[in-house]
C-alpha cells in the first residue's frame, strides 16, 4: 500500500528487542545514582547506531523510521545523550564517540562529555561534528546532566540538520511519554481522600492534556520520519514543525509530572524532575526552527486557481 | 523498508489533479447564506452539483450509491476542498450525509435505506439531530422524552434543544425512551422522525455569533410509525452509536484538514514582520496545525483494527480551531469590531469545545478509557 500508517511488522520486533535491551540496562531507576555517565555497549552491541545505516555500510539497513521510533524508546529511559550524538556522529565518522553541545557566544556548552572525543553541536541555524578539546566542568542545573565549557574551535563538520532535529524530537516525545506515564502510574496508587488521586478531574484532565501533546507529536514524528525518509518535498516542513512542538511538549509533561507527583515529585528521591532536566538539555540541543520561511503543504489555491 | 508510507501513486496523482480541476472550476463564488431557507438552498444545490458529477457519498459503500473511496482518497479530496476553499462541510447537509446516512446504512431496514438514502446523497432531504434535552446534555443517557407503543405507532411526548437546522431540516434522528420504567442507556429507540408529522413545534434559538442555527423541538402527541425504528425498539444507545467510528474517522476528517489552509490563510492576512510576537505565534499555530493533519492522516490511515479513539484529534481540533480565530481577531484589530468572515468564524467557534461533547467530557474519557484512571461515580 503507498498510503499506510500502520506500523509495520519488523518495527515491532525492534521496538520489542530493544525495551528488553532498555529495561535490563537502562531502567530509570538507574538515575537515582546521578545522572550522566550512561555506558553506551549495550546499546551498540543491540545495534542502536547503526540501526539505519545501509547494510554494506555495517548497518542494519532499516530506515530513519525505525530509527525515530527506536530514540523514542531511549527518550523514555532517559538514556544519556551521547546515543543522539553517536547516532548523528556515526553517519559522518564510525570513530568518534561523541557528545552534545549547544554554540553561544563563541563559547560551547557540551553536556555530559566524559569519554567523549567529538561533539555534536548546534551553531546558528545548523549543526556540526567537531573535536572535542580542552572542556571545562562546570556545576549543572540541579542534579542534572553533567556539563562542560569549551572555546569554539574552527573545525566544523556539517551534520544533517533535519536528521539531528528529528531524533532530537523523538527523544523529546520518549521523555514526554515517560513524564505522562510515570504519573498516571502515581495517580492509580496514591490515594488522597480516601480514593486514587485519579479519581479527582483536575488530575485526571493533567493527564489527558500530556496525552494530547504526546499524540500530536508523535503523529507528526511519523509524518516526518517518513518525508526525510523518502525525501518528500515536505520534509523539512513537517521537522521544522516537530522540532516547535516537541520541545514545548516535553516541557510541559516534565512539569505536570512533577505537580502531579505532590511533594515528592519536589524531590530529588523521585524520578519525576530527571524527566524535566532531560528535556531541557534535549530542548537546548534541538533549538528554534523557522517554520514560517518554508513554503506549506496545505496553502489555498487563492481565486485565481 | 519501512511499512509506514505515504506515497502517492500515479492514479492518485491522477485523482488529485481531477478534484482540483473540478472544485476549482465548480465551487461557488458567492458567500454561504448563514441561516434559513437561503442557507439550505446554497447547501443543496452545491450537494446536487457535487452528486451530479460524482462527487457526493465518497466515503459511502458502493452498495449504497456511494463511492467507497479508501481513506487516502479522502484524505486528497478533502485536502483539496480545503484548498479551494468550497463550501463548509459543516452546513445543513452535514447530519444526513455523515450521521443519519451511515446510521441507516448500518442499521437500517432495506425500505428505509431505499427511500432515505438517494435523498440524502444528492441534497433532496436535510436531517437534524435530537438528541439533548434541556435536562440531558453531557449526561444524554439521562434523556426523558418518551415515546409510548400504541399499536404499529409510537406516540412521543417532550422536548429537544440544541437541534441544529431543525427549522430547515425534513428529518430528525430522535433518540427518545420507549421503555417506561428503563433507566439510562437501556430502553432507547432511534427513531426517524418526520418533521412535518402534526404535534411538532420547533422553535428556533439564536446563537451568539447572530445566526439562528440551532432549535428547541416540542413534542406533543406526535404519532411516528413503528417502522420508523432503526435497529431494534429499546436498542437506540447501540444504533446511536454505531456511526462514532464513521463520523471521527472521515467527517472531522475535512473540518481537520480545513484548519492547515485557515492557518495559512491567516498567515497571509498578517503578514508578520519574523521575530515578532506575531510571527512567533503564527509559527506555533502553523507547528499546531501541521499536527492535527498529522493526527487526521494516523487516524485514517492505521489499520482499521488498530485500537483508536477520536477524542483525541476531536479536542486537539476543536482547541486549536478556537486558538487560531483568537489569534485572528488579535491580527484584524479594531477590524473585529465589524462583521465579516474572520470574525463570525471566531464567534462560531465556541462551539468547537461544547457540541458533540465538552472538552471537558472528552478529557474526561481521555482519561477513564485510554490512560485507565478511576472512573467517577456516576448516578
Ligand atoms: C452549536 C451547537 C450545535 C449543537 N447541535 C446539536 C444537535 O444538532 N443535536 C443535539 O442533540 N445536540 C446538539 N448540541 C448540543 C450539545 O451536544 C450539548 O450542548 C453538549 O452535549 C453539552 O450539553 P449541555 O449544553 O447540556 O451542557 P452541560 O452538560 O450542562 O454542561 C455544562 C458545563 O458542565 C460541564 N460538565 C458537565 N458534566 C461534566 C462532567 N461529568 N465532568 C466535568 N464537567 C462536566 C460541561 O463540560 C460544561 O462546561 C449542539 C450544541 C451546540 C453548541
Amino acid at each position: 500500500m503507498s498510503f499506510d500508517l500502520t506500523p509495520g511488522e519488523d518495527l515491532r520486533q525492534i521496538l520489542d528487542a530493544a525495551q528488553a535491551m532498555l529495561d535490563s540496562h537502562y531502567p530509570v531507576a538507574r538515575l537515582q545514582e546521578g545522572m550522566g555517565g550512561d555506558d553506551l555497549d549495550p546499546l551498540e552491541d543491540f545495534g542502536a547506531f547503526a540501526l539505519a545505516l545501509p547494510e554494506d555500510a555495517g548497518g542494519a539497513g532499516f530506515s530513519i523510521v525505525e530509527e525515530a521510533h527506536l530514540h523514542v524508546a531511549l527518550g523514555r529511559h532517559l538514556v544519556g545523550p551521547g546515543a543522539l550524538a553517536s547516532a548523528i556522529a556515526r553517519r559522518l565518522d564510525a570513530g568518534v564517540t561523541a557528545c552534545i553541545g549547544v554554540a553561544s557566544n563563541g563559547t560551547w556548552t557540551l553536556v555530559d562529555p566524559e569519554g567523549a572525543d567529538h561533539a555534536v553541536i548546534r551553531v546558528d541555524g545548523g549543526f556540526g561534528l567537531s573535536p572535542v578539546t580542552d572542556p571545562k566542568t562546570t556545576a549543572p542545573l540541579g542534579a542534572g546532566l553533567p556539563v562542560a565549557k569549551m572555546a569554539r574551535t574552527g573545525t566544523n563538520r556539517p551534520v544533517d540538520a533535519d536528521l539531528a532535529r528529528l531524533l532530537a524530537a523523538a527523544q523529546l516525545l520518549g521523555v514526554a511519554t515517560g513524564a505522562r506515564d510515570l504519573a498516571v502510574d502515581y495517580a492509580k496508587i496514591r490515594e488522597q481522600f480516601g480514593q486514587p488521586i485519579g479519581t479527582f478531574q483536575a488530575i485526571k484532565h493533567h493527564t489527558a492534556n500530556m496525552t494530547l501533546g504526546i499524540e500530536m507529536v508523535s503523529a507528526l514524528l511519523d509524518m516526518a520520519a517518513i518525508a526525510l525518509c523518502d525525501g518528500h518535498p515536505d520534509a523539512g516542513f513537517q521537522v521544522a514543525a516537530l522540532t516547535r512542538l516537541a520541545p514545548r511538549v516535553a516541557l510541559d509533561n516534565a512539569r505536570t509530572g512533577i505537580q502531579i507527583h505532590g511533594g515528592i515529585g519536589f524531590s530529588a528521591e523521585a524520578n519525576a524532575h530527571l524527566f524535566l532536566k532531560q528535556a531541557h538539555v534535549l530542548a537546548q540541543f534541538i533549538g528554534p526552527a523557522d517554520l514560517l520561511s518554508l513554503p506549506a503543504p496545505l496553502a489555498p489555491y487563492g481565486d485565481n486557481a | 523498508m519501512n511499512a509506514m508510507q505515504l506515497d502517492m501513486t500515479a492514479e492518485d496523482e491522477a485523482f488529485r489533479a481531477q478534484a482540483r480541476d473540478w472544485l476549482i472550476h465548480n465551487r461557488p463564488t458567492a458567500p454561504a447564506p448563514r441561516e434559513g431557507q437561503a442557507s439550505r438552498t446554497y447547501a443543496t444545490d452545491w450537494l446536487a452539483k457535487c452528486a451530479a458529477a460524482g462527487w457526493s457519498g465518497l466515503a459511502w459503500p458502493k452498495e449504497y450509491g456511494g463511492h467507497g473511496l479508501s481513506p487516502a482518497r479522502l484524505l486528497i479530496w478533502y485536502e483539496e476542498y480545503a484548498r479551494a476553499r468550497a463550501p463548509s462541510p459543516l452546513d445543513c447537509t452535514f447530519v444526513a450525509l455523515n450521521h443519519a446516512g451511515p446510521t441507516v446504512f448500518a442499521r437500517g431496514t432495506e425500505a428505509q435505506k431505499a427511500f432515505h438514502l438517494p435523498r440524502i446523497l444528492d441534497g433532496r432531504s436535510i436531517w437534524c439531530q435530537g438528541f439533548s434535552e434541556p435536562g440531558a446534555g453531557s449526561d444524554l443517557a439521562s434523556l426523558k422524552t418518551t415515546g409510548r407503543i400504541e399499536g404499529d405507532h409510537l406516540v412521543v411526548n417532550g422536548q429537544k434543544i440544541w437541534s441544529s437546522y431543525a427549522d430547515i431540516a425534513d428529518y430528525q434522528e430522535l433518540l427518545i425512551r420507549t421503555d417506561p420504567g428503563s433507566k439510562r442507556h437501556k430502553g432507547l429507540s432511534w427513531v426517524i422522525c418526520d418533521m412535518t408529522l402534526p404535534g411538532i413545534t420547533v422553535r428556533p434559538i439564536r446563537n451568539m455569533a447572530g445566526v439562528t442555527h440551532f432549535a428547541e423541538v416540542f413534542y406533543d402527541d406526535v404519532r411516528i410509525p413503528l417502522d420508523a425504528v432503526v435497529g431494534e425498539v429499546n436498542d437506540g444507545w447501540s444504533v446511536a452509536m454505531t456511526t462514532l467510528a464513521f463520523e471521527r474517522r472521515t467527517a472531522a476528517m475535512a473540518l481537520q484538514l480545513d484548519l492547515s489552509v485557515k492557518v495559512e490563510e491567516l498567515i497571509a492576512l498578517a503578514r508578520p514582520t519574523p521575530g515578532t510576537a506575531t510571527a512567533e505565534r503564527l509559527a506555533d499555530l502553523r507547528a499546531e496545525a501541521a499536527g492535527v493533519r498529522a493526527m487526521t492522516y494516523r487516524t485514517a490511515l492505521r489499520d482499521p483494527d488498530t485500537p483508536f479513539d477520536g477524542s483525541l484529534v476531536r479536542l486537539t481540533f476543536a482547541e486549536l480551531a478556537q486558538r487560531i480565530e483568537r489569534a485572528a481577531m488579535d491580527v484584524l484589530g479594531p477590524d473585529g469590531l465589524t462583521d465579516s468572515h474572520w470574525t463570525h468564524g471566531y464567534l462560531e467557534s465556541y462551539s468547537e469545545t461544547i457540541a458533540g461533547g465538552t472538552a471537558e467530557i472528552q478529557r474526561n474519557i481521555i482519561a477513564e478509557r485510554i490512560l485507565g484512571l478511576p472512573r467517577e461515580a456516576r448516578l
